[in-house]
Order: structure tokens, then C-alpha cells, then sequence
């Protein structure tokens, strides 16, 4: 599953690129992510993903590896995780990039993301519209923090 | 609550008895247990198959109270004061059940894992409709499936069955 | 294989709802368990504690009286399918049951319980929505009734709080002379789009009150206000000139999503061809 976002923050660039540095409070920001932990600075992190639809639920440990870093404008990573109790992995390539448009920064990202076990058993459709919904909400709280702030 | 009593305080069993295949029988049973491996595998009936596990194909139908349900869907203890029909209970002193006899007779079976539970939802059927059409008939047998037959045969037997348990009631 | 789980058996609704604010998410509602056993067996949920809510008596009757036919939650569909009650005043939800799954699974799945597990390609629910039918959920001290409509909130999930308990369907009986219908179409054991027509006559030959709603297309049923803008006060033949544009319509508004059952543009035609089918239908009947 492959999603494109892109959201305008009021914010200047250099204050946008701390912030996602900025780990315990940019992780804050994914719907259902908590307990982020750096393992090694500017590299290796960690976090405790959870998710729900209805009665469903899961929750992914995850380690989230910086795969490349051009500073000030783009930052690829890769995040994955597996419910051993459900028996579901999680696999997410995230490429992320800041633009300056005047007094606005574009942050755009593009999500891959597979999900692999059991929860397929829910269906594409929704685990998509779920995905869809988690990365929109993300954009916005990105946003709110950044904005709310200035 | 009272009906439950505690084996070990952590695990939880209930005492149920029931009608099976016209015989009193009683037993303890824990809240998950399946119908299906109790019939299999504590009880030793074997005619229900597994198959599918999620209530499509058939193979494992069980007639309570004379009504097809799925046993690889039903919790064991559902069962308590009812009446249970397996395949095993099906011929009587001896003798095939019209339907048994007209599977054997019409070929409505090749590898024959589907016609226990065939059989009994068809049972069924000409209970509640002794003179079915073919469209009730294949609207009511719909949820049991055969991989080997093509259900012509099957169709066939069903509705020579009929006509004999017509003529003879 | 199920994991081991307390049975819990209740005699009264205000009991269920007690265990269920008790327990909270570790137990779960159990009545005809076609969709939840089937979910703990592929251990997608564990539950510590299940509430047989069948122990509780007087939920599983279907009644007419004062315009309003009420079904318990805990009836089953095999007895839907089979209510003199329903086959009298309602036999559009008669037909319905009578294709729902199979004859296994309607022999134990229950009304209230299709409607609360909210899988999105269920028949119950899309049909009640047009029909306007109200859902009274109870708890230990309160009460509600809430629109069909407002039921649904997203796939696998439901307006009820965590300890109310849906214990009855009302259905206000049809106006005569109203045209009622209900069409699936699917190619796997579950329906891929559904759509529900209902509307009544103003004197003459125009449509009066008109609800539309499409199933199993999107996450949740849900009631298609856009389409019956286009049909509504139209008479009958102004209204099929209509009935494309209101499928195309219902199509883009049936929030339809891909997946196994068809792409999100095939769902959007096929909501569309079902609308003109079940249109032509209901006025045939009505």
C-alpha cells in the first residue's frame, strides 16, 4: 500500500526539521504511538505502535531506522514491527521531505507500507482506509504542534 | 451460574447433558471446547469432517434439535439439553436411512468427505419440506459443498429420497 | 483451536451490562457467535471472559403493535426468515434473511449480533437504514434509541458505549402503497454491494418520503441523502428518467473502498445498477 501526503505547516524549515528530531514529540504525533526511545542518535529508534479497528487491535513494537539524511530537506527511513499475538508483521518505508514555499513549509511524505499475517484477514480495503486515516491524522497533529507554538 | 462448578478454581467446567443420536449422554465440558472435537475426539464420532472451519463448506454439520449447524462453530455447551444427530446415528437397527440408501444408489458421492454432512442437511430439508423443489432444494443445500460431483448426482439422490420417504409415510 | 475463556451467563440485560462495564474489554457479548467465534479462532481477539447474552429471556420475540414491528436482538435469522409477523408486514426483510449466509449460519446468528460485530459486507443493516428503523440499546440505568443510521460508525464499529446492550430492532410498519426493496449482488461468500430502497406515495403517482442506502460497498452502511434528493417528490416516470443519475450518484457517495469484492470504481457501478434494479423493483411492489 502506497500513500502520498502533503501538508503546508506555518512554520520556517529549519523549525520543522528540529522538530522531527525532536523524536519524543514528533512520534507523539502518530495516532497510537507511544514510548518512543532513541537507541542511537540520528539512527536507531523505537516505539510501541497500536492500532484498532472495532474489536481489533494490535500493537507493534517497532524499530525505526534512519536510512538517509540530507539535512534541512529529506529523510528516509524504515519502520518495523511484529504482534506475535496475533501474528502479524508491519513494514513501513517512509520518505519524507521539506520544501519552503514563503513563509510556509511543504512536508511532504510518501508512506509504503505492508502488513503481512493474520490482520490481512480484515481485509485490504480496510486496513488501507485505516492506514489512510492514521497518516492524515499524523500530517495534522504535525501541524497543530508546529503551528500551535510559533 | 449455579449449573457451573469448578474443577480447578482456575479453569472453569460445566456439566452438560444431551441427546445424542437418541441416547442420554452426559459429561463435562469447558466453555471452549468446539462441538466438533468434542464429537470427534472425545467421543469417538468421526463422520463429521473438518474442513473449511468457518462455517462455508459443511463437512462438519450436525443436526441439533434437527437443525443443521456448523460444529466447527458451535461451543460445545450449547448443546446441553438438546438433541443431537450425528451421521453415525442415522440408519436404524441395522438399516440405512432413504437418504444413505439413495446416495449409494444415484452415485451422489465420489470421495465422500462432504456426504456426512450432505446427508444430514438433507435430512433436514425433508423435514421441514418432504416435496421440495429443485430451487428450494438447491437454495437449502447451497451452504454445503462438493468438490467431487458437480451436485447433479447429489441433487438426484436427494430427490429420489423424497419421493421414497413420500410413499412410504 | 479456542483459547481458554470464564463463561459468563446472566439472566437479565441490566446483568449483561453490569459484567460488561466489570470486565470491560477483556470479556465480550456472545450470542449466536458466527462472526466472533470465527474471529477468536483465527486469534485475531482473545477474550478472558465470554457473556452468553441468550441466558437473558424475552429478547428473542418479534411483536406488531401501534405501527411498529419490534424484533429482540437475540432472534435469530432463521427465525426472522421464518416470523408470520414478518412475512406479513415485512416480507421484503423476509427475503432478505432468507439469503443471508447459509442455512447453518442462520440458524444461530443473530439479528443483534450481525449488527453489532458490524462486518461491513452484511445484508441487515442497509435494509433497516432505509427503512428507518431504530436500535434500542440499554444499560444498567438508561436507555436510548438510537437511528440505524447513526449506528454504523466504521468498519467492525458501532455507536453502543462499551456497556450498553442492544436489545431490540423497531421498524415502523410500512405506509401502504409504499415501495420497499433490498438487492445484492456479490461473487464470494459475503456480498459485495447491497442497496435498499423505501419510499411512500403522495397522492397521485410522486414520491413522497424516499430513503436510499448502500451496504458492503464502504466500511459501514449508510444512507445515501444525495440519491434521494434526486428522486424525491419526482413522479414515478420523472423519477426513472432520474435513476442513472442517482446511481452515479449513490455510486460516488457509497464511500465505496478496493478490495477482494471489486475495485472502488466497479463497486461505484455496481451500487448504481443496483439502485435502478431495486428502484423498478419496489415500484412494481409498491
Amino acid at each position: 500500500m502506497r500513500f502520498e501526503k502533503e501538508v503546508d505547516i506555518r512554520a520556517p524549515k529549519e523549525k520543522v526539521w528540529n522538530f522531527i528530531w525532536d523524536v519524543d514529540r514528533f512520534i507523539a504525533c502518530v495516532p497510537g504511538c507511544k514510548e518512543a526511545k532513541t537507541l542511537e542518535a540520528g539512527k536507531r529508534y523505537a516505539a510501541l505502535m497500536t492500532e484498532k479497528v472495532g474489536p481489533f487491535r494490535v500493537e507493534f513494537p517497532i524499530t525505526i531506522e534512519v536510512l538517509e539524511r540530507d539535512e534541512m530537506s529529506r529523510i528516509k527511513a524504515q519502520a518495523s514491527g511484529a504482534d506475535n499475538k496475533i501474528g502479524s508483521r508491519m513494514k513501513i518505508d517512509l520518505d519524507v521531505s521539506l520544501r519552503e514555499e514563503g513563509d510556509k513549509t511543504k512536508l511532504s511524505f510518501v508512506a509504503g507500507v505492508d502488513i503481512l499475517g493474520k490482520l490481512a484477514a480484515l481485509g485490504h480495503g480496510i486496513i488501507k482506509r485505516k492506514a489512510d486515516q492514521v497518516l492524515d491524522d499524523f500530517a495534522q497533529a504535525v501541524k497543530r504542534q508546529l503551528e500551535g507554538d510559533a | 451460574m449455579s449449573k457451573m462448578m469448578a474443577r480447578r478454581s482456575d479453569v472453569q467446567t460445566l456439566p452438560i447433558s444431551f441427546t445424542l443420536n437418541g441416547k442420554l449422554q452426559e459429561m463435562e465440558v469447558e466453555p471452549h471446547e468446539i462441538l466438533l472435537d468434542v464429537v470427534r475426539e472425545r467421543l469417538g464420532l468421526t463422520g463429521a469432517k473438518r474442513s473449511c472451519d468457518v462455517q462455508v463448506c459443511g463437512t462438519c454439520t450436525l443436526l441439533v434439535d434437527g437443525r443443521p449447524v456448523s460444529a466447527c462453530t458451535t461451543l460445545a455447551f450449547e448443546v446441553r439439553g438438546r438433541s443431537v444427530l450425528t451421521i453415525e446415528g442415522l440408519a436404524e437397527n441395522g438399516k440405512l436411512h432413504p437418504l444413505q440408501q439413495a446416495f449409494i444408489e444415484h452415485g451422489g458421492f465420489q470421495c465422500g468427505y462432504c456426504t456426512p454432512g450432505m446427508i444430514l442437511a438433507a435430512k433436514a430439508l425433508l423435514d421441514e419440506n418432504p416435496d421440495p423443489t429443485e430451487d428450494e432444494l438447491k437454495h437449502f443445500m447451497h451452504g454445503n459443498l462438493c468438490r467431487c460431483t458437480g451436485y447433479k448426482k447429489i441433487i438426484e439422490s436427494i430427490l429420489a429420497a423424497a419421493e421414497k420417504m413420500r410413499s412410504k409415510s | 483451536m479456542l483459547r481458554r475463556f470464564r463463561l459468563e451467563e446472566p439472566a437479565s440485560v441490566r446483568e449483561v451490562s453490569e459484567l460488561l462495564g466489570r470486565f470491560g474489554e477483556s470479556a465480550k457479548l456472545y450470542a449466536g457467535g458466527t462472526e466472533l467465534l470465527l474471529a477468536m479462532k483465527e486469534g485475531l481477539v482473545q477474550y478472558e471472559r465470554l457473556i452468553n447474552v441468550k441466558t437473558v429471556q424475552g429478547l428473542n420475540e418479534i411483536q406488531s403493535s401501534d405501527g411498529i414491528i419490534r424484533i429482540g436482538a437475540l432472534c435469530t435469522h432463521h427465525q426472522l426468515e421464518n416470523s408470520p409477523v414478518l412475512r406479513q408486514s415485512l416480507p421484503v426483510f423476509v427475503k432478505l434473511e432468507e439469503n443471508v449466509a447459509n442455512v447453518r449460519v442462520r440458524q444461530v446468528g443473530t439479528i443483534g449480533g450481525n449488527l453489532c460485530f458490524a462486518e461491513p459486507h452484511a445484508d441487515p443493516g442497509t435494509l433497516l437504514i432505509a427503512l428507518g428503523a431504530k436500535l434500542v440499546a440499554e444499560k444498567t440505568d438508561s436507555r436510548r434509541e438510537i437511528p440505524a443510521e447513526a449506528f454504523f460508525v466504521g468498519a467492525y464499529e458501532t455507536c453502543l458505549e462499551p456497556d450498553e446492550v442492544l436489545t431490540e430492532i423497531q421498524v415502523p410498519l410500512p405506509a401502504t402503497r409504499s415501495g420497499i426493496a433490498y438487492l445484492k449482488f456479490g461473487y464470494l461468500e459475503r456480498p459485495s454491494v447491497g442497496v435498499a430502497v423505501a419510499f411512500s406515495r403522495n397522492g397521485g403517482d410522486s414520491i413522497g418520503d424516499i430513503k436510499i442506502a448502500v451496504g458492503c460497498a464502504g466500511p459501514a452502511p449508510k444512507r445515501v441523502v444525495e440519491a434521494e434528493e434526486a428522486l424525491k417528490g419526482k413522479t414515478m416516470e420523472e423519477a426513472t428518467q432520474r435513476l442513472a443519475q442517482a446511481g452515479q450518484v449513490a455510486g460516488r457517495a457509497a464511500d465505496a473502498i478496493s478490495d477482494l469484492h471489486g475495485s472502488q470504481e466497479y463497486k461505484e457501478h455496481i451500487v448504481g445498477v443496483l439502485l435502478k434494479r431495486a428502484f423498478q423493483k419496489a415500484v412494481s411492489q409498491g
